[in-house]
């Protein structure tokens, strides 16, 4: 079994150093200068070399919003107590089972980590929900971006034809949208709720496509005259959105999985969850770097065995076409593949055959790009209650999926004069589930 | 062409403009006699002063340059009315021939319905917006907006509002839809009311700011540690509840009820015996779930109450009064005079300490008084700088330029900087562009405007929640380009050929360069250039053909522009 809870992990924290570092450079600036987005910089690297770094790279997120039970997915607890009915089956990795819910799974461990040692202490949706999607405890007064509008701009080009953070969430029950934080609306994601096609993407019938073009050209002409006597980066930052809208159309059939050929649409199944991983495949491949496709809803504080005997069959035959799909076109090398929800579920079966909210032990994958594949990182007691190897927090996931990607999980932003890491404080990756 | 819209139908722009500019002029003259009192005086030597305390900071002399009549419009009508301007108001106040026209024009503005609503939408972004959009919470701050109430009194009526309003429902919204996060409603409170940010100082003291320590974190948070809900929606206090924190050298404390400025409260010694406390306790559970709960009693030591009180007492109102002085002054100019707007501390000097101080003190002795307040700033010269020029025709070029100079421009208020509409003011201003002029103005100078205004308010309110609320950092999303591109409301609706909207009402001129002159009056609220001319003169003609398409997207050109999208 390939653990490896030892591998210098976490390490020495250094904050207090730089904290110091900070209040000096705070007063040799000036404290409170205004945080201009267009000031906003990474301290130490140059953002040159992360971009050559991280280039090409892509993620995609499969959410299991309310959460999944790490018993009945990757860490199953068979014979135990809290392990409820279903068995443990043998995967192609040596030494690796994963609960008899996955059998799809159990045959694409090959590129995917399993890590079994969340321990993030949240268990309210709407808290955990803002830890998992923004790698740190909410605080009041600064609106932190959240993963996929970090990697947006990390692995995102500014000129971008396509978009680079499509979110699709279709389910009303815990419906989140994902804010840029103070990243500002140039990351925001593009969300679908109610159908498979963005909101005016697409160019009415009653406007010819030469008028629409012609008129955007109207509008470009007459906003350079403009920009003659009064250059100012907020209007930039205007014409640059006007600027994105054309190729953002012409985009439009990445959302028409129509367009695949029957075969591969047979692969990925009639299920919402399957068509939007399909959706997601043909995004990523157009260069898109972060598409998050959320699956609801996994909350099960009663019949926990049922729900999940639904659930994962979905996710099982998803996760496994679309790690299958990747790998066979060659993107699977470029693209991180996470499967993660806010908390995982109680070890103990309550009253109604469910499972409660559990934060202090449980379970998520990665797959793909810059991971060890069949590996599984960190160890539960016997029974899931706690975690006794390669305790892992939400910091320390964010800075694992940062390091995959080439990014440097150091780096910080400045909003004025402090800075924020984009990886939380004393977080640190998993090397040893890196490739 | 001419075929299909014979003679009759056309009308010349300039008696169209003529009929207009009599249906505006009661408008105009309706601050006429208030313009010569004494409040009028003391408002215009405050504009003076504030001029006196840019001009002694500007140092470098740097260059700067008095926007025109229509440019002053138009920023003045988005900052008082929330809306751009009619053509008829543009023609009007640039015939007008008086020394103290600014005066007459932000007076009557004031005074015009549009400035409570405008004024009741900035203090609902400023408050609640982001959290949540509440009818009820608005109706209130409507009500406080048109009678001008003192910050003092609506600062009481929200904190405290089973003290000041046990009967109305509406102003609870800033502590209910906060009352699920201690840290949130704590900080949010000092942010807000105080222009202090004490979020970094929970885990351990500031570490950039040495004013704020860890006690005063969770001194603001004891003031708010008690407070409750009923289910009836009804706001109280419990009888006891501590907050306790631990220091970074690991001890645990309680903490203190303690004000930003160090001055703390002491508690009395809780005269009730046990028995009765439990009771309390007990109606208090019960109340926050049960609606038919008989409604609690008020305990005589109540947190939020001491914070109010301390807060407008004598020896601490400057934080609060200056507070509100910085935010109104940062709305008029895109930056406060203490800048970030929540780092209101010894660390972060103001730029102007002496301006700060004349308006606060004059904020004070006003008993408040905001409408007082934003006269003065909008009579300021200051206020009436226009952007700064680029020099070169380069884009790239002008813009380091731009960086050199602008952070000095702009830190000493010798230049304006643009600033992004907010939700209401864009979506607003689209419906005043892009209806039919005539009826615009005549809507606008009718007695029933405020009733009308208030349509046009739920009209906008459509667009204005799909779009996002400006931050420090706000960039224009592509899903509002998007929305302007290709959203059926915006093609169909806004641009409709009928005859209650711009598209239509320029149809009927004959004129294409009149079309173009008219069409950037409605949106842009200025003439064309000689260059723009040419080049919208050129789009006309390439298309001769298609005389309503052209002109639904010229003017789709004009509303999606920069120049249309900011004041500035």
């Amino acid at each position: 079994m390939a653990n490896h809870a030892d591998s210098g992990h976490p390490k020495q924290s250094d904050s207090l150093d730089r904290r110091s570092m900070m209040r000096l450079m705070g007063s040799a600036s000036g404290i409170g200068l205004a945080a201009n987005m267009n000031q906003i910089t990474a301290l130490g690297e140059s953002r040159l070399n992360d971009q050559l770094r991280a280039s090409g790279k892509r993620v995609i997120l499969l959410w299991l919003a309310g959460g999944a039970s790490q018993l009945e997915t990757w860490d199953p607890k068979p014979g135990r107590p809290t392990g409820g009915p279903f068995a443990q089956i043998q995967t192609t990795v040596p030494g690796i089972g994963i609960s008899e819910l996955m059998p799809k799974m159990s045959t694409h461990l090959e590129d995917t980590a399993i890590i079994r040692s969340l321990n993030t202490k949240i268990a309210d949706h709407g808290t955990a929900y803002e830890l998992m999607d923004t790698g740190r405890v909410k605080e009041a007064g600064v609106d932190f971006p959240h993963l996929g509008a970090i990697l947006a701009r990390e692995l995102g080009n500014i000129e971008s034809k396509v978009p680079d953070y499509v979110s699709m969430y279709t389910s009303t029950e815990g419906r989140r949208k994902g804010s840029a934080g103070f990243l500002g609306g140039r990351y925001n994601p593009m969300f679908l709720t109610d159908a498979m096609m963005p909101e005016n993407i697409q160019r009415l019938e009653s406007i010819t496509d030469t008028d629409h073009r012609e008129r955007a050209e109207l509008r470009d002409t007459l906003s350079k005259l403009f920009a003659r006597h009064h250059s100012h980066p907020s209007f930039e930052g205007h014409n640059s959105a006007y600027g994105r809208v054309r190729g953002l159309m012409a985009s439009d059939y990445l959302f028409d999985i129509e367009r695949e050929p029957e075969s591969i649409r047979a692969q990925y199944g009639p299920t919402q969850f399957g068509q939007q991983c399909l959706v997601a495949r043909r995004l990523v491949e157009a260069g898109v770097p972060f598409v998050k496709v959320a699956r609801a809803w996994w909350d099960s504080h009663g019949q926990n065995f049922e729900t999940h005997q639904e659930l994962c069959a979905d996710l099982d035959h998803c996760m496994s076409t679309l790690l299958d799909d990747l790998k066979e076109r060659g993107l699977l090398e470029n693209t991180l593949v996470i499967s993660l929800g806010e908390f995982g579920r109680t070890p103990s079966i309550n009253g109604s055959l469910g499972r409660d909210h559990f934060a202090s032990a449980w379970s998520c994958t990665l797959s793909g790009c810059g991971i060890q594949g069949g590996s599984v990182y960190g160890k539960t007691d016997e029974n899931g209650n706690t975690v006794v190897e390669g305790e892992m927090s939400a910091g320390d996931l964010y800075s694992t999926i940062f390091a995959a990607l080439g990014i440097d999980h150091t780096k910080e932003y400045m909003l004025g004069s402090r800075p924020i890491p984009i990886a939380d404080f004393d977080s640190t990756p998993c090397y040893s589930i890196l490739t | 062409m001419p075929s299909a819209h014979p003679d009759h139908r056309y009308r010349s722009p300039s008696l169209a403009a003529s009929v207009i500019i009599i249906a505006v002029i009661n408008l105009l003259s309706a601050g006429a006699a208030w313009c010569d009192s004494d409040a009028a005086r003391q408002i215009i030597q405050l504009a003076e002063r504030i001029d006196q305390e840019i001009e002694s900071q500007n140092a470098d002399r740097l260059p700067r340059q008095t926007l025109s009549d229509a440019g002053y419009l138009r920023r003045v009508t988005l900052d008082l009315a929330g809306r751009i301007p009619t053509i008829a108001e543009i023609k009007q106040y640039e015939d007008l021939d008086l020394p103290d026209k600014r005066l007459q024009v932000t007076t009557s503005l004031i005074q015009s319905p549009d400035f409570a609503y405008h004024q009741r939408n900035e203090l609902d972004t400023f408050l609640l917006r982001p959290l949540n959009h509440d009818r009820e919470w608005r109706s209130y701050l409507l009500e406080a907006t048109k009678e001008n109430r003192p910050w003092d009194s609506i600062f009481r009526e929200i904190m405290t509002p089973e003290e000041t309003r046990p009967e109305d429902l509406r102003p609870t919204a800033f502590l209910k839809h906060r009352l699920g996060d201690l840290d949130k409603l704590a900080n949010d409170s000092s942010v807000i009311w105080f222009g202090v940010n004490i979020g970094c100082a929970k885990c351990h003291d500031h570490p950039l700011v040495d004013d704020w320590k860890q006690e005063h974190y969770y001194g603001i948070s004891s003031f708010f540690k008690r407070t409750y809900r009923s289910k009836k929606g009804l706001i109280g206090e419990r009888f006891d509840g501590k907050v306790k924190f631990d220091t970074t050298s690991g001890e645990s404390k309680d903490a203190d009820f303690m004000f930003l400025t160090g001055t703390k409260v002491t508690e009395p010694e809780l005269s009730l015996d046990a028995e009765v406390l439990k009771q309390y306790q007990e109606q208090i559970k019960k109340a926050e779930q049960d609606d038919a709960a008989e409604t609690p009693p008020q305990p005589l030591f109540r947190p939020r109450q001491q914070l109010v009180d301390l807060a407008l007492s004598d020896q601490q109102q400057r934080f609060f009064a200056k507070n509100i002085v910085n935010r109104t002054w940062a709305r008029f100019f895109g930056r406060g005079i203490v800048h970030p707007l929540d780092q209101i501390h010894s660390g972060n000097p103001a730029s102007h300490p002496t301006l700060l101080a004349i308006l606060t003190d004059d904020f004070i002795n006003s008993g408040y008084n905001v409408q007082r307040l934003i006269h003065a700033i909008t009579l300021s010269v200051a206020y009436a700088q226009a952007l700064p020029m680029t020099e070169s025709d380069s884009p790239s070029h002008g813009e380091n330029k731009l960086e050199n100079q602008s952070d000095r421009g702009v830190r000493y208020f010798q230049h304006a900087e643009p600033r992004p509409l907010s939700p209401h003011q864009l979506s607003l201003s689209l419906l005043i562009a892009t209806g039919n002029p005539e009826k615009t103005a005549e809507q606008i100078s009718n007695p029933d405007w405020e009733q009308d205004r208030g349509k046009l308010e739920e009209r906008s309110e459509g667009l204005a929640q799909k779009l996002e609320i400006p931050g420090e950092n706000f960039q224009v999303p592509v899903s509002e380009a998007l929305w302007f591109s290709n959203s059926s409301e915006m093609q169909n609706q806004y641009l409709g050929g009928g005859k209650d909207h711009l598209v239509g009402y320029l149809n009927e001129i004959e004129d294409p360069s009149a079309i173009i002159s008219q069409a950037m009056f409605a949106t842009l609220g200025r003439e064309a250039t000689s260059e723009e001319q040419v080049v919208l003169s050129k789009y006309f003609e390439q298309r001769n053909e298609q005389r309503v398409d052209t002109i639904k997207n010229i003017v789709w050109a004009l509303v999606c522009s920069p120049e249309f999208r900011f004041n500035h």
